[in-house]
């Protein structure tokens, strides 16, 4: 808590998740939602704060485990070394698939076609996660548990 | 607004009926997760990475649900269910649904 007044933004956003904006307040604050990423986080922010309190649950003995778990160093690096020998020897066999093609006595139509299937993934990829790194702070849902 | 899977608000009247009201969502697990859940599978247990999932799933088709209910005007939500479902391989449906009311 910063301890200062809360902004007239903020009390409308507040308002505004609790639903107890009238209609004609809510489609104008709507409206200003729909041109304003930096309102929009901040709805996001309450919303989320909401539904965490919402989604409150007594914890169980596994998920203490879990916390230990999820600080234990050997855990941790087993889990990252994991990953990243997982994501290297994924890149490493693409690449290497790749170069054996185009370095192979394949017809020319074969390896114009598998560059443009490649790059064409590559594209959709970026894109994907070019939107999701969009959208992500916006969505109030993704620290929710169980 | 009020949510309950009574077919009645207990202690109030309801005055209106208005109408069946619907949210769904269909959210996926990053390849990350899904990864750690296959992994999971072998040594069983709970799936941590797919409670989350269908949580996130739940929550937000509740919140259409209300948005619904909301814009007509009603109080409470009354008979309300849930179902799932999946859609492909790697992602689920949640849908909530009831009927929307007006109470005294």
């Amino acid at each position: 808590m910063s301890g200062r007044e809360p902004t007239r933004d903020e009390l409308l956003a507040m308002a505004y998740v609790d639903g107890e904006l009238r209609p004609a307040a809510r489609a104008e604050f709507e409206a200003r939602l729909a041109a304003s990423p930096a309102l929009g986080r901040e709805v996001s922010a309450l919303k989320e704060l909401e539904l965490l309190a919402r989604a409150a649950a007594p914890r169980e003995p596994m998920d203490e485990e879990w916390a230990r778990l999820a600080r234990d160093p050997l855990q941790r690096g087993t889990l990252g070394l994991g990953w990243i020998l997982l994501i290297v020897g994924c890149a490493g066999l693409a690449l290497f698939a790749g170069w054996q093609l185009f370095a192979s006595d394949a017809p020319l139509a074969l390896k114009l076609l598998m560059g443009a299937f490649l790059a064409g993934g590559a594209l959709l990829l970026g894109a994907t996660v070019r939107a999701r790194l969009r959208t992500l702070p916006l969505d109030p849902y993704r620290k929710i548990q169980r | 607004m009020i949510l309950t899977t009574t077919d009645e608000v207990p202690g109030r009247k309801t005055t209106e009926w208005l109408a069946l009201v619907r949210g769904s969502s269909v959210r996926s697990a990053h390849v990350g997760r899904d990864v750690m859940a296959k992994l999971k599978n072998l040594v069983g247990g709970e799936v941590t990475e797919y409670t989350k999932l269908l949580a996130e799933s739940r929550e937000q088709a509740l919140d259409r649900m209300v948005e619904e209910a909301r814009a007509r005007g009603a109080d409470a939500i009354v008979g309300l269910r849930f179902m799932s479902s999946d859609i492909g391989d790697d992602a689920a449906e949640m849908l909530a649904y009831g009927t929307a009311v007006r109470l005294a």
